[in-house]
């Protein structure tokens, strides 16, 4: 259990570098052209998964502690909701006509304050009541969509200031996404904060005879994943320049999905972030090679789903009998 | 004693006007009521229209308008439409959260003998049977529209991208083949890119980040709506492309997009007459639960918004 040891990211870099060549294979045979260089390229195949890439570190933590959350999606739109209401320039059109050409800091705390909230509900229910995490998330990913829905009835938020855009331009979504991935690496390794939640997903009677305050540090994983999805419903609307209701649908899926393909194990306990983003970056190449090679769009989630399936078993045979 | 009795009928009295008319108002149980189920509540486009279907209702003071949302499930759309016959509807107004089922929807309409008005959306039926009818636009002339503009502004010649929107829905299916159609009519153009976007703004976004990188020559992106156009947009921008060298189109004429039509970013978009459906829905179911008589399709038509005309459209 120390430390997740037992998944080694090499193996699935491996199959990343092999996912990668495949499609310059392809590239060459298709379109004539490289498809790895080409450094614009690169930059756009993280750019398009940074959000997913946020939620993946937040729930490759909660993962750990033997966890789930099935919110995060939900919660992106909640937030990218709330911090564009209070992002927004001077027109006919805006949501709170008194509230407009805040300073950034305004809606970013915002957006920040929304996720810590609904993350604080999370791990509160689960940690006190002792629901499953599944139960209590999925809860919180119906309620936070109805919200997000709510807070404009359905109108979507736009026409916002130039210096909240900034957060979501050019490589500054990637930029985010990879000094929260090395900020987490550290913390889950180098800390006390990730040593408790290794410690409870291996095995939460032992941490808490170690002296493991196990229901207070689960309320603040969870917090803790809610503020990264809070974030990044901000860097999706500042992004979009725009806040809509059906922002981040379905990507509580492809965070757990690229958690899961790093070798976190669901069971808890196994894990670590460098998996998380190299699984996280698997997703991303996959949306640009289909879309470079010309894939029909018919057939791209289909073989999408299989080499999820196939990176996962890839990896599972090189570490035979290691995981479960 | 008696007091207790009359607290008990006042709320056995709001139960059952709860339970009629669903919508917990101060209105009695008398009332006709029109339940609309909607594929999406956080749909911009249908946004507009759910929204244009309230005001409009507001004329009709003595009707009850209900709202559900589908959350684009077929199966639950299904039984919000079995609950609203249940229930005693007047009427109902299905926006369909995937056309192909609705032969079943009409199917638990015409058994309950309850008229039934499909909304924006094309049920997949060639002929509706009496006391079923379908509001509409036609999505095969948004798709004409849209690129016979660009073909025109590209002086017919170039290459196209095309962004489709929910490979399931109609729209995108019609909205695309009419796009392709086009193209194919002019010997000089050809489409080279053709991916899904979803109908949303980081979709496109994404998807023309993507061929950017790719290459490819593109003169012209024909989206099927304007959330993908926009994402377009912001993606040639940032990728420093001189403005107008790639010209985009949308449909739907969203605020947003007349926005990036007034700064020239937008070639051209296709107005979807929200109101003109919303209100030609609701008055059919009307005319319907009174015994009238509507014709099966009412189509309200698609209109081309371009950089001349489009201060008119600012207030629709």
């Amino acid at each position: 259990m120390r430390k997740g040891r037992f998944s080694s990211d090499a193996g699935i870099f491996l199959v990343l570098i092999g996912i990668a060549i495949l499609f310059e294979a392809i590239g060459w045979s298709v379109r004539g052209g490289s498809f790895l260089f080409n450094g614009q390229r690169l930059l756009v195949m993280v750019l398009q998964v940074a959000i997913i890439g946020l939620l993946a570190v937040g729930v490759t933590q909660v993962i750990l502690t033997g966890g789930i959350d099935l919110s995060s999606g939900s919660v992106v739109a909640l937030a990218a909701m709330i911090a564009a209401s209070l992002a927004q320039a001077p027109s006919a059109r805006a949501v709170f006509p008194s509230l407009v050409d805040l300073p950034v800091v305004v809606p970013v705390v915002a957006g920040l304050a929304t996720g810590a909230l609904c993350g604080l509900v999370n791990g509160s229910l689960i940690a006190y009541t002792r629901i499953p995490p599944f139960i209590a998330t999925l809860g919180m990913m119906v309620s936070a969509r109805g919200l997000a829905r709510y807070y404009t009835r359905g109108q979507p938020v736009s026409m916002l200031t130039d210096e909240y855009t900034l957060l979501g331009s050019g490589a500054i979504p990637v930029v985010i996404f990879l000094a929260v991935a090395a900020m987490f690496h550290v913390l889950l390794r180098h800390t006390r904060y990730g040593k408790y939640t290794y410690a409870i997903g291996a095995n939460e009677q032992a941490a808490r005879v170690s002296g493991v305050r196990v229901e207070r540090h689960l309320v603040l994983v969870y917090t803790v994943a809610g503020i990264l999805a809070g974030l990044g419903g901000v860097v999706t609307s500042a992004r979009a320049a725009s806040g809509q209701a059906g922002m981040g649908m379905s990507y509580e899926l492809d965070a757990i999905a690229a958690a899961v393909i790093g070798g976190t194990s669901l069971s808890g306990g196994v894990g670590r972030i460098a998996g998380t983003v190299i699984g996280t970056i698997i997703l991303g190449i996959m949306t640009s090679g289909f879309t470079f090679i010309g894939l029909d769009a018919y057939i791209q989630d289909i073989v999408k789903g299989g080499v999820i399936v196939s990176a996962v078993v890839a990896d599972r045979f090189r570490h035979r009998g290691a995981l479960v | 004693m008696p007091m207790v009795m009359v607290r008990v009928g006042a709320v056995m009295a709001l139960l059952a006007s709860l339970a009629i008319c669903g919508c917990g108002g101060s209105s009695g149980p008398a009332r006709p009521l029109i339940g609309v189920s909607m594929a999406h509540f956080d749909d911009n486009f249908l946004t507009i229209l759910r929204t244009a279907m309230v005001e409009h209702a507001g004329k009709t003071p003595d009707v009850d308008l209900q709202f559900v949302d589908a959350q684009g499930d077929v199966g639950r759309q299904l039984s919000q439409i079995q609950n609203f016959a249940a229930q005693g509807a007047a009427a109902i107004i299905v926006n369909a959260a995937d056309t192909s089922a609705t032969p079943g929807m009409t199917r638990i309409a015409r058994d309950a003998g309850v008229p039934l008005v499909y909304v924006n959306r094309r049920p997949a039926e060639d002929t509706l049977p009496a006391g079923v009818v379908f509001v509409g636009s036609e999505d095969l002339q948004a798709g004409t529209l849209e690129m016979e503009e660009l073909a025109r502004l590209m002086n017919h010649r170039g290459n196209v991208a095309i962004m489709v929107g929910e490979l399931a829905s109609n729209g995108a299916q019609l909205r695309t083949k009419a796009v392709e159609d086009v193209v194919a009519k002019y010997p000089g153009m050809k489409v080279v890119e053709k991916q899904v976007g979803n109908f949303q703004r980081e979709r496109g976004l994404d998807l023309m980040n993507n061929w950017l990188t790719s290459g490819t020559a593109i003169d012209a992106v024909a989206a099927n709506n304007d959330e993908m156009a926009i994402g377009a947009i912001m993606a040639i921008q940032q990728a420093g492309v001189a403005p107008g060298k790639i010209l985009v189109g949308g449909v739907d004429a969203t605020p947003d997009a007349l926005a990036e039509l007034a700064k020239g970013t937008l070639a051209v978009t296709v107005f979807q007459n929200a109101r003109g459906q919303a209100r030609g829905a609701f008055d059919a179911a009307l005319t319907l639960s009174r015994g009238g008589k509507v014709d099966s399709f009412v189509w309200i038509p698609f209109e081309l918004v371009t950089r001349e005309n489009y201060k008119a459209f600012l207030n629709r």
